[in-house]
């Protein structure tokens, strides 16, 4: 792109002799130069954190998608208690990744590791750095925990959640996302210095970042607390514990798309950016193509579910196609804005082939996750990763990663396996760190017996128990025992 | 601010004179300069309406959120009058020429008179609230000529300061929480909230599920009205350098939104778990959208860590109001006057201690050396100014509306009967029930299932028996 630079001295110098005052002159025009390109700066920051700002926005919406999907998913007596996690996730995840958590995940300059600038936002805004940019990132922050809670829902204490998610949205998460997002990540394709093997990772919107971990801490949460009670008979055979609604699992899901418009295409962070001067063909393109091939593999992905599942349970399932549609979300989140649409379509067909696979292998480990979480966030995000060191296209990759010509692309595309061999290690490196720090929590939590609740409060449903009654009342009925929300007396039987 | 575009051929020409047909050369250059000016400003004008029109749509996602709060909040059986009233709030609001906030005092006011007020009620006291009160109101405080206004273009202002309530703690939320405290104040608890001991007795709400949906697209919401009320979006203001300007006052409003409301959220959670002895989902969505109610005030004025104490204490508020409102019996349905009425005053109090006086300067050019937080330094006129604030609007919403309630009370249009309420407004008044989760078996005698005309009789109550 031409700099907007206007030298007095040189156009000064091109005046013929004949010019009265080609120093006045040259000042002159050069001054208004300098004003138009002022304004076409402030021009481009109002409309990249507009652009940046309703992305955040729609991201938070996921929270209440997510919030509506885990409330359907779950029987009625859990409702209550698992919405206040989706509430406080959002509320915890706003107190501590202001604190610390923003500074870990982008706190600049530090090392390839962890962040160490930017605690409570100190010294924000600067000029990479805006309060657009955490807002929509605490937006992220809080959506993986948001994934965890769901493969722990109905059997959990809520002392629990709260620590494991503070923890997660204040550390285990932005350490993850300062590897890959960073530019002084190790493992990151911005970065700067050096590459991981001449290539870094290329997990755009987050695959890897946010829904391997919170896929992984989930599986670990709902791994060492066992399948609720009633999930597997004597036999060991699954019996299905149905949600309660299903209009509040489409609901959600169907908001859940909505943010995810913000998700993908908004992790571009800016999209006043030409590619080649004059052209119609911009960063706004590539915005809008990463939300094309976000719908197409969303779409591929629910209509393979139908009629797979059709085939091989014999009916038309709306939860099923829902939880198909979101795990082909999860895998095209990583390589949203590098690969074509049609490539989207090949991403979203082999999601929902993923996702059927790991359900059927949890049913044959006893493996109880309500939300289906770990299979979907964990399963399709590691799918995606692989996805798009398969199909990143040459000039998308280099469009969206300046700077590095000659850099990887993606296998199937000609781009030899660096790419690929480089999101191998991003996948066995999550399922380490989240291992390493969610395993050893979930583990002491249970030892300590602040993870799972007791039988009785999990017979009984967990609102009436510990959140002070029903979720819903349909009749009116003042006298009917239970129905008051009263103080709970603790009892020597139930836990914190 | 950049300096203005201007480019005249008759400047620049005598300082090219002397270059061959230099005349021309200079109207080229300045014709350009000019056709630059143009695109710019068209620029800035379509990029600001698009922010303020995404804006307006996410506060009219709040019409969404606050209709499933108040149905989840209320008995089933008066879920289809309530949504109706929300959704008349919403379609009024259309009509009149205010994106912002209007229709949303009306909204708080429904929910402190739920589930008992006669519906000619609500289309009276609404029209009154939405065509004289609020607008006299924010006439008073946003307009450039409001007497008490911090923008107030000429003449003096309140105190040398006027007040600073950005997006409407005061304007908005406790006119509306005001207006609803005199209506169910008026018209009385509903029937069985306080028993004859005077203990008071939950009337639960029908679903928890809807009340979180609700607060959730608030809070969505709450992105256009906070930051929002900027209007604009594209504003230098040549400080700190080229990367911070008015759209970084925008983010840092969000900002400041979100950490309020996730602390009053948190403060409830721990609040009430403290208090009550359970984990309470409902509570905590209340105290979640007191706290965004208290910093709408300030949001844009302060720093963020400011913010969080703004909703830490916005969490007691609500707490110690709830407490006193059950001393005083008085039943709030979706305690409104208390969230918005009481939360909204410790907001414009808030703002008149934390205003930064950078911020406030930016946001209220102008006016160098104006006053702003006690806390800041900026002294104590801001605060008195806000201080009138609350006073001025208690005592404008209490001397219109509290005798309009009464009327409406003398004239025995305010209060349902209490057959009707005892039954439900839904099936005496708008047709039948919201659900129906089991299909009519034949010989039901569930006559209320079927929607049908309602025959007008002498008594206000049709036979529930008859088979309509």
């Amino acid at each position: 792109m031409a700099a907007m630079s206007c030298s007095s001295e040189q156009l000064a110098s091109l005046f013929g002799p004949n010019t009265t005052n080609a120093a006045a002159a040259a000042d002159y025009i050069c001054s208004q130069f300098t004003v138009v390109s002022d304004r076409f700066v402030d021009t481009a920051y109002a409309v990249d954190s507009t652009y940046l700002l309703f992305s955040a926005y729609l991201v938070f919406s996921m929270q209440l998608g997510f919030a509506m999907l885990c409330a359907g998913s779950v029987r009625a007596k859990n409702t209550m208690n698992i919405m206040l996690t989706n509430v406080l996730d959002a509320a915890a995840g706003g107190l501590f990744y202001y604190l610390f958590g923003f500074a870990f995940a982008f706190g600049a300059p530090s090392n390839g590791f962890i962040g160490r600038h930017f605690f409570g936002l100190k010294d924000v805004p600067t000029s990479s750095f805006d309060y657009s940019f955490f807002l929509y990132q605490w937006a992220f922050a809080i959506a993986a925990a948001g994934i965890t809670s769901g493969s722990i829902a109905e059997r959990t204490q809520f002392v629990a959640y709260l620590i494991y998610s503070s923890f997660l949205t204040g550390f285990v998460y932005p350490v993850v996302s300062h590897w890959f997002w960073s530019a002084d990540g190790w493992a990151s394709a911005a970065n700067t210095g050096n590459l991981l093997f001449g290539s870094g990772v290329i997990d755009f919107a987050g695959s890897g970042v946010v829904h391997m971990v919170g896929g992984i801490a989930g599986l670990y949460g709902a791994l060492i607390e066992g399948p609720r009670i009633g999930r597997f008979d004597h036999s060991g055979r699954a019996i299905a514990l149905r949600g309660h609604s299903a209009s509040l699992v489409v609901l959600g899901t169907f908001l859940l798309w909505f943010g995810w418009y913000g998700f993908n295409p908004g992790s571009f962070t800016k999209i006043l950016s030409p590619y080649t001067s004059g052209n119609y063909y911009g960063q706004w393109s590539a915005v809008g193509r990463t939300a094309v091939t976000t719908t197409l593999a969303g779409c591929t992905a629910a209509l393979t579910t139908l009629f797979g599942k059709r085939i091989l349970s014999g009916h038309w399932n709306v939860t099923d196609v829902c939880n198909g549609l979101l795990g082909g979300f999860a895998a095209i989140t990583a390589g949203c804005s590098v690969v074509e649409p049609w490539a989207a379509v090949i991403c979203g067909f082999v999601a929902a082939l993923v996702l059927i696979g790991c359900n059927r292998l949890a049913e044959k480990v006893k493996f109880d996750d309500p939300l289906e979480a770990a299979q979907l966030h964990g399963g399709c995000g590691a799918w995606g990763i692989i996805f798009t060191a398969l199909f990143a296209t040459e000039k998308y990759v280099n469009e969206v990663y300046p700077g590095k010509p000659g850099r990887p692309y993606g296998l199937f595309m000609g781009g030899g396996g660096r790419l690929l061999g480089a999101h191998i290690i991003q996948i066995l490196v999550i399922i380490g760190w989240v291992s390493a720090t969610m395993g050893p929590l979930f583990y002491g939590l249970h030892k300590l017996k602040l993870l799972r609740i007791s039988e009785e409060d999990e017979m009984a449903g967990m609102d009436m128990t510990r959140h002070g009654g029903f979720a819903y009342v349909y009749e009116d009925d003042a006298h009917k025992h239970g129905i008051q929300m009263r103080r709970i007396e603790p009892s020597p039987n139930t836990a914190l | 601010m950049a300096d203005p575009l201007s480019c005249s051929a008759t400047d620049l020409l005598p300082l090219l004179g002397g270059a061959p047909n230099a005349t021309a050369a200079a109207t080229f250059i300045c014709s350009r300069f000019s056709a630059v000016s143009s695109q710019l400003s068209a620029a800035t004008y379509a990029i600001d309406n698009t922010y303020l029109l995404f804006s307006a749509y996410l506060v009219f996602a709040m019409q969404l959120g606050f209709a499933m709060l108040c149905a989840g909040s209320v008995r089933a059986k008066n879920t289809m009058n309530i949504m109706l009233t929300n959704v008349l709030d919403a379609a009024a609001g259309g009509l009149s020429y205010y994106l912002f906030g209007y229709a949303f005092a009306f909204g708080i006011t429904s929910g402190s008179i739920a589930e008992r007020t006669q519906f000619v009620a609500y289309l009276i006291y609404s029209s009154f609230l939405t065509g004289f009160v609020y607008p006299v109101v924010s006439h008073w405080f946003w307009s450039g000529d409001g007497w008490a206004s911090a923008a107030k273009s000429d003449g003096d202002l309140l105190f040398g300061s006027g007040v600073i309530d950005f997006a409407g703690s005061g304007v908005v939320h406790m006119v509306g929480g005001i207006a609803g405290l005199w209506g169910a104040f008026i018209e009385g608890p509903r029937i069985g909230r306080f028993d004859r001991t005077g203990r008071s007795v939950a009337l639960r709400g029908h679903s928890a599920s809807l009340v979180v949906l609700g607060s959730f697209l608030l809070w969505f919401g709450w992105y256009g009205f906070n930051p929002g009320s900027f209007l604009t979006i594209l504003k230098s203001y040549g400080t700190k350098g080229a990367y911070y300007g008015q759209w970084s006052a925008v983010g840092r409003t969000a900002v400041t939104t979100t950490l309020a409301g996730s602390t009053a959220a948190l403060t409830t959670l721990f609040g009430k778990r403290f208090l009550a002895g359970h984990w309470n989902v409902i509570d905590v969505c209340n105290g979640l959208l007191g706290g965004f109610a208290a910093i709408t005030s300030g949001c844009a004025v302060v720093e963020p860590w400011a913010a969080i104490i703004c909703g830490f204490v916005a969490a007691w508020v609500l707490i110690g109001l709830n407490k006193l409102a059950e001393k005083l019996k008085y039943d709030d349905p979706l305690e409104a006057a208390q969230l918005h009425g009481g939360c909204g005053a410790w907001g414009v109090l808030f703002t008149g201690l934390f205003a930064n006086k950078g911020y406030v300067n930016e946001v209220y050019p102008g006016r160098p050396d104006r006053p702003y937080g006690l806390f800041m330094g900026g002294g104590g006129r801001l605060l008195a100014a806000q201080m009138i604030q609350i006073l001025v609007i208690i005592g404008w919403v209490t001397a219109t509306m509290a005798p309009l309630f009464l009327a409406l009370h003398k004239l025995k249009l305010l209060r349902v009967s209490s057959e009707d309420e005892m039954a439900g407004m839904d099936m005496t008044r708008h047709g039948g029930m919201a659900y129906i989760y089991h299909d009519e078996e034949e010989n039901s005698n569930w006559s209320q299932f079927k929607m049908s005309r309602i025959e007008p009789r002498n008594t206000s109550t049709p036979d529930p028996t008859v088979h309509l």
